[in-house]
């Protein structure tokens, strides 16, 4: 059997007319969402809970628990579709959209049903013109056939589903922010709890949920839940879309088995490393998560196995001393966005390192301490190191700022700049090390002294890594 | 010069919004759609642009202004005739951006966000645009165009060199980007 036998949403990627009604329909399309109009919300609900479905927006939540954390006399619920996609390596919400989007709108559909939701907004990322065209057109074509609006199929079900585009914000794609974002208000998260699920839009119970987890319900209405999780591993349920970027002969947005292996999907999926070459390290779902260096590449890519899998080093924040994620609990990395990204064994990771964080500098909302003046210290440092101005003691000062951050912010933004620092600095020790070493030879015998901040304009030395 | 107006297309796409948000909250929620409009059919959004916002949602300016400067899509100042916008983020960088936002610099004569001497273009250095697998990725706007905003992938400098010139010619070599 080769990885492509099943597929639940890519089937018809690529096909220019799949993005129309009139094409969804022939293949089935909406026969899921007629027949979930006259189900029990409460037996979708099971449906999903049996299906193992897990967030595929970052996080790997259970949907179905979620979901249970409604408030079950709740008047007013909202569905809000998180479609802002901006986590660097991540790009395949951006497929589903274009080229399935019937898929988003039916699935918005059921879960409509299960959660009693009569106003359903997706939150598309403000970039995405393309998309919010195509998702519109779909939006249009379902309400001229009496899909969405008053009495939807002619039952007594009615839903409004409105596109909401961003202004360019990564904060954004984090719930909380989304949802000051969509009241008209700047994107500044919130504290939680309250989780969203009890107070969240004009505070009201409202589930957030990814693209792509929407995307597999009508697929677990058709089959049902057990023959979700049948597909999936343990207790994740279903395919995974991942995207692969970077140094691979073929890149791109494929939707496989969980148990794929990071070696299995560079090898087999995307035709090996470029020019033959060996990998340095793979990002195993966007670049908030921890790399991975070439030795831990025969791990699952499922969310329990990138966990805790044992040939995954843990991350550290000096040699021998172990990051603490709360309550003991260590880190190795997560399956997070399925943004998959392959770095050849010719990338300088120091620079690879720093463009992460000079990221996560450029998108933090500033609200808190740790993470706004912690980030811009980090690009700071991560700069000098990686553009040979490094100075003794800088590679510990990246993870001791790091360490600083983690844990200590209102949202995971800080996390997401700590982690995947502490994991680079884990791993490559020895780039960082010897870059800074390299850096001191150079400037004892340069007549002109290595500035004492971070250029301006840090790209002006040229950023290649 | 008559003082400036929200267009008939925005009135028209704020009272078909309106209805999708609760009693009381469609004037707030409103405010990110409108900004964009607006900046369509002004290129850029001022403070008289601002105030027209507010008054017509019936916020104070200094909300709309705190909303519209959170933002990175919304221009303070007026654009070039074309907003090329670089995608240096980790997926482009492993595949040469910097080589090719370089090239964009020193054939523009600017630095990041800045606009040529001919007003023709404004370039800026962008995070990831979720393309990362046809790196290096650039999206182009053109003022007065909404439907324009393109990508360009899988960029090279033989490939920019060619969009330049095309820019140059006043004109987006829509045959290059999808
Ligand atoms: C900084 C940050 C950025 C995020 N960006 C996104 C995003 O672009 N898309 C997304 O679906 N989830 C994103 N998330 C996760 C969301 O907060 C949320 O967990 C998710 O949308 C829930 O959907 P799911 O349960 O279906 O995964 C982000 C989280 C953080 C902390
Ligand atoms: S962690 Fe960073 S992004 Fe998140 S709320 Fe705090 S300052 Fe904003
Ligand atoms: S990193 Fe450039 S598009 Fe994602």
């Amino acid at each position: 059997m080769g990885w492509f036998d099943v597929k639940i949403i890519s089937e018809h990627f690529g096909v220019p007319e799949a993005k129309r009604l009139e094409y969804y329909e022939s293949k089935g399309g909406y026969l899921n969402a007629r027949k979930a109009t006259a189900m029990a919300p409460e037996s979708i609900a099971a449906e999903v809970q049996a299906s193992n479905l897990r967030g595929r927006g970052g996080a790997g939540f259970p949907t179905a628990m979620k979901w249970s954390f409604v408030p079950k006399d709740a008047e007013t619920v909202y569905l809000v579709v998180n479609a802002d996609e901006s986590e660097p390596g991540t790009f395949k919400d951006r497929h589903i959209l274009f080229w399935n989007p019937h898929a988003l709108v039916e699935g918005m559909i059921i879960a409509s049903i299960a959660l009693k939701v009569r106003n359903a907004y997706v939150y598309i990322r403000g970039e995405m013109a393309r998309e919010y065209r195509v998702l519109q057109a779909a939006i249009d074509e379902a309400y001229a056939k009496g899909y969405l609006g008053e009495r939807i199929f002619g039952s007594g079900v009615s839903l409004d589903i409105t596109v909401y585009r961003g202004l360019g914000a990564y904060i954004c794609g984090e719930e909380t922010a989304l949802l000051s974002s969509l009241e008209g208000g700047r994107g500044w998260p919130r504290l939680k709890p309250p989780f969203p699920a009890v107070k969240g839009l004009w505070g009201q119970p409202t589930i957030v949920n990814n693209v792509e987890t929407i995307a597999n319900l009508p697929w677990i209405v058709e089959h049902g839940g057990k023959a979700f999780a049948d597909l999936g591993v343990g207790r994740s349920g279903g395919l995974r879309i991942v995207s692969v970027c970077g140094h691979v002969n073929k890149p791109g947005v494929y939707e496989l088995p969980l148990s794929i292996t990071g070696r299995q999907l560079i090898d087999e999926v995307c035709g090996g490393v470029r020019g033959g070459r060996k990998v340095k390290g793979v990002i195993p779902g966007g670049v908030s998560m921890p790399v991975l260096a070439a030795d831990e590449l025969d791990v699952p890519f499922e969310f329990d196995a990138l966990q805790k899998d044992e040939r995954i080093r843990e991350v550290e924040v000096r040699p021998g001393q172990k990051f603490d994620l709360g309550g003991g609990r260590t880190l190795r990395t997560m399956a997070g966005s399925g943004g998959v990204v392959v770095m050849d064994d010719q990338t300088d990771i120091t620079k690879a390192a720093w463009r992460i964080v000079h990221f996560f500098a450029e998108e933090s909302c500033g609200q808190c301490t740790p993470c706004r003046e912690g980030t811009g210290w980090l690009a700071a440092v991560a700069h000098r190191i990686a553009f040979d101005h490094g100075r003794a003691g800088d590679v510990d000062l990246l993870a001791s700022i790091s360490d600083g951050i983690a844990g200590n912010t209102i949202c995971a933004l800080g996390d997401a700049a700590a982690w995947p620092t502490l994991a680079f600095v884990t791993k490559y020790r020895d780039e960082f090390d010897a870059k800074v070493r390299t850096a001191s030879l150079h400037h004892r015998s340069s007549p002109h002294p290595a500035p004492s901040h971070a250029p301006a304009a840090p790209h002006d030395e040229g950023g290649g890594a | 010069m008559a003082a400036k107006q929200l267009s008939n297309e925005i009135e028209a796409r704020i009272r078909q919004l309106w209805p999708r948000f609760p009693e009381g909250k469609a004037g707030r929620a409103l405010c990110l759609p409108v900004l964009y409009m607006a900046q369509e059919q002004f290129g850029h959004v001022d403070a008289e642009v601002i105030d027209l916002i507010a008054a017509r949602l019936e916020l104070t300016p200094a909300h709309v202004t705190g909303v519209s400067t959170f933002y990175f899509m919304i221009n303070k100042d007026r654009p070039g005739r074309y907003h090329l916008q670089v995608c240096t983020n980790i997926g482009c960088q492993l595949m040469g951006a910097y080589d090719v936002f370089d090239r964009c610099k020193a054939r523009l004569g600017v630095s990041n966000r800045q606009t040529s001497r001919d007003d023709n273009v404004t370039l800026t250095e962008v995070e990831c645009l979720a393309a990362c697998g046809f790196g290096p990725v650039a999206q182009i706007a053109e003022r007065g165009k909404p439907e324009i905003p393109l990508y360009f992938e899988n960029l090279d400098l033989k490939k920019i060199d060619a969009i330049l010139d095309a820019l140059a010619e006043g004109r987006v070599p829509t045959e290059l980007g999808n």
